[in-house]
């Protein structure tokens, strides 16, 4: 295996990891989608022998507002998710290797991962939702080679709508990872 | 009140066998005959606008029906000027003077004074007529922090960032206000002086800082950190300093909000799939007990003042409705129909701030019914009541 299947290949494994199924959990808390009642396992979960999966953010050294990155040059790899979820969809993933080769021909650069949420539920969740969803475009990015140190995760939840409106099209456009190009300082 | 409280958990426990958790409508009339009666009557030179302010305040509490100044069980009069009320309120039935008393403050906070006195005297519980309500609008064309009395009146804007201010929170004590903002260009957290607007940054942690909640003694802070790559619940002083950890899931844990003895949080995780409530120790990494609402997802819990009941936010259908968790029975039920997200209890825990498409709103928890908060401003959100 050469290193760029390799990176592909441990970036597939790490994604999979992220999102094994929940509902093989005994203890799965139920669906979002119809609000239906759930089933009540009386059970306790999570707690103190959960790992830490995620890598520790990072900011620019020079505190850099995320306003100044440059959103347009990889505006088309904008990251799509579905409702209520921070799992890369596999139709995605292919964008998210056409960053990890730009950026590994255009040396010297940073990438600001700005995620979002649609407007529906309640602001505070849907600011955690968008950065979960920067978080895992990050690991992806790590898993295709790109050092974690240069890859600068936020979030603006539900705040910043890419298309106004309560359409299921617009909320489709606003549930993103937008993917901002800094120079490295 | 245990007639119409039976009564929805009766409702409630057909919605549940009927496998869906329909909209409950209320029930009971609140403003039948049964509640205290209390003519009010002031005098001198601002005494008309005073009593239709404390005769509004009285209303709004749902425990106290006031009357004209002739009839009525408790008798409250007092003169009103420039410089505050005198006024004392009498039980007819005895002669009784309940209390007689000069209030001061400016304006018409001087009539909510006299009408949570009223309140306590009559009914022996709180009433949040001084309560102020800290909440984020959009009419300037940014989202930015405002506080306003609980009636509506006095609409104040604190911020003027042009920028994301969000998800702000009162210290119990009213002084201060704890609130996220993307000031520096992050989602970072400060802490405001309601009085003189200063304002300090005390959490900028790499990734987002947000969801204060202040202890009840106002001298730690919980909120959501995502510094270890998700987010997290974390407890910090008001410095900034880190206490403690609360969570530790590869999920995201937003809206921290403290039991009144301090002891425990409940919060939203979406650890196991759609986002639940849990409640865990405020003193480091626990086990996290779920509370079983009966919706698949619920977030942005508060705890009531009086300890007894969480409300939060349910998606229902596909809509957001205002929901009620009782920590004696472990149930939960809804108590809005048409929608609502963001609830936050008043002192008396039976009325709850809440928004809807802008709008902020005072819903009665027993009678499920709801008056829109008459704002000067528009867009608004994230409503947070003082206690």
């Amino acid at each position: 295996m050469n290193m760029p299947r390799l990176a592909l290949f441990l970036a597939l494994t790490l994604a999979l990891a992220a999102c094994s199924d929940d509902k093989n959990n005994p203890n799965y808390g139920g669906m979002g989608q119809d609000g239906s009642a759930l089933p009540n396992t009386g059970d306790q979960v999570g707690g103190s022998n959960s790992p830490d999966s995620g890598i520790p953010p990072t900011r620019p050294a020079d505190g850099m507002n995320p306003d100044k990155a440059d959103y347009t040059t990889l505006s088309n790899d904008t990251v799509y998710f579905d409702f209520d979820k921070a799992t890369i969809n596999g139709e995605e993933r292919g964008k998210l290797v056409a960053v990890s080769e730009w950026f590994k021909a255009n040396p010297g650069h940073a990438l600001f991962l700005a995620g979002h949420a649609d407007k529906r539920g309640t602001p505070e969740y849907n600011r955690a939702l968008g950065e979960r969803r920067a978080d895992a475009v990050r690991e992806y990015l790590v898993g295709l080679g790109i050092s974690a140190d240069v890859l600068y995760a936020t979030s603006y939840g539900s705040d910043r709508p890419a298309i106004d409106g309560d359409t299921e099209e617009a909320y489709a456009k606003n549930r993103r990872v937008e993917i901002g190009v800094v120079i490295k300082q | 009140m245990k007639f119409s409280s039976r009564t929805f958990r009766f409702v409630f426990t057909v919605c549940v066998l009927g496998s869906a958790l329909l909209p409950l409508r209320a029930q009971v009339d609140v403003s039948a005959p049964g509640l205290p009666t209390v003519g009010v009557s002031l005098s001198g030179p601002l005494g008309g606008g005073a009593t239709e302010i404390v005769s509004a305040d009285l209303r709004r509490t749902g425990e106290i029906e006031p009357v004209g100044s002739s009839s009525g069980q408790y008798l409250a009069t007092g003169v009103a000027g420039d410089s505050g009320i005198t006024g004392q309120l009498v039980n007819k039935r005895n002669g009784q003077v309940l209390f007689n008393e000069t209030f001061t403050a400016p304006g018409r906070k001087s009539a909510h004074q006299f009408s949570d006195a009223i309140t306590k005297a009559v009914t022996g519980l709180p009433g949040f007529a001084t309560s102020r309500i800290a909440f984020i609008s959009k009419a300037s064309g940014s989202k930015e922090l405002y506080v306003a009395d609980i009636d509506g009146f006095n609409v104040r804007q604190i911020t003027h960032d042009n920028t994301i201010s969000a998800s702000p929170a009162f210290s119990h004590n009213g002084a201060k206000i704890a609130y996220s903002s993307y000031k520096s260009g992050y989602l970072d957290t400060y802490l405001i002086d309601v009085a003189s607007g200063s304002r300090t940054r005390i959490a900028f942690f790499p990734g987002i800082n947000s969801g204060p909640a202040f202890s009840p003694d106002d001298s730690t802070i919980a909120l959501t950190l995502s510094k270890d790559g998700n987010p997290e619940i974390y407890t910090i002083s008001t410095s900034g300093s880190i206490e403690n950890r609360i969570t530790r899931t590869r999920g995201g844990e937003t809206s921290p909000s403290w039991s009144p003895t301090g002891d425990r949080l409940v919060y939203s995780s979406d650890d196991h799939g759609a986002p639940q409530l849990y409640i865990s120790s405020s003193s480091g990494v626990t086990d996290m007990d779920q509370l079983y609402t009966g919706n698949s997802y619920c977030t942005k819990p508060d705890w009531s003042p009086d300890g007894k009941s969480i409300a939060f936010t349910a998606r229902v259908s596909g809509q957001f409705e205002i929901g009620d968790f009782d920590l004696a029975s472990r149930e939960g039920h809804l108590v809005t129909t048409d929608g609502g997200e963001d609830p936050s209890w008043t002192r008396d825990s039976r009325h709850l701030v809440y928004s809807k498409n802008g709008r902020l709103y005072l819903l009665d928890t027993l009678t499920h019914k709801s008056l829109p908060i008459e704002l000067s401003v528009s867009s608004c959100g994230e409503p947070a009541v003082s206690r």
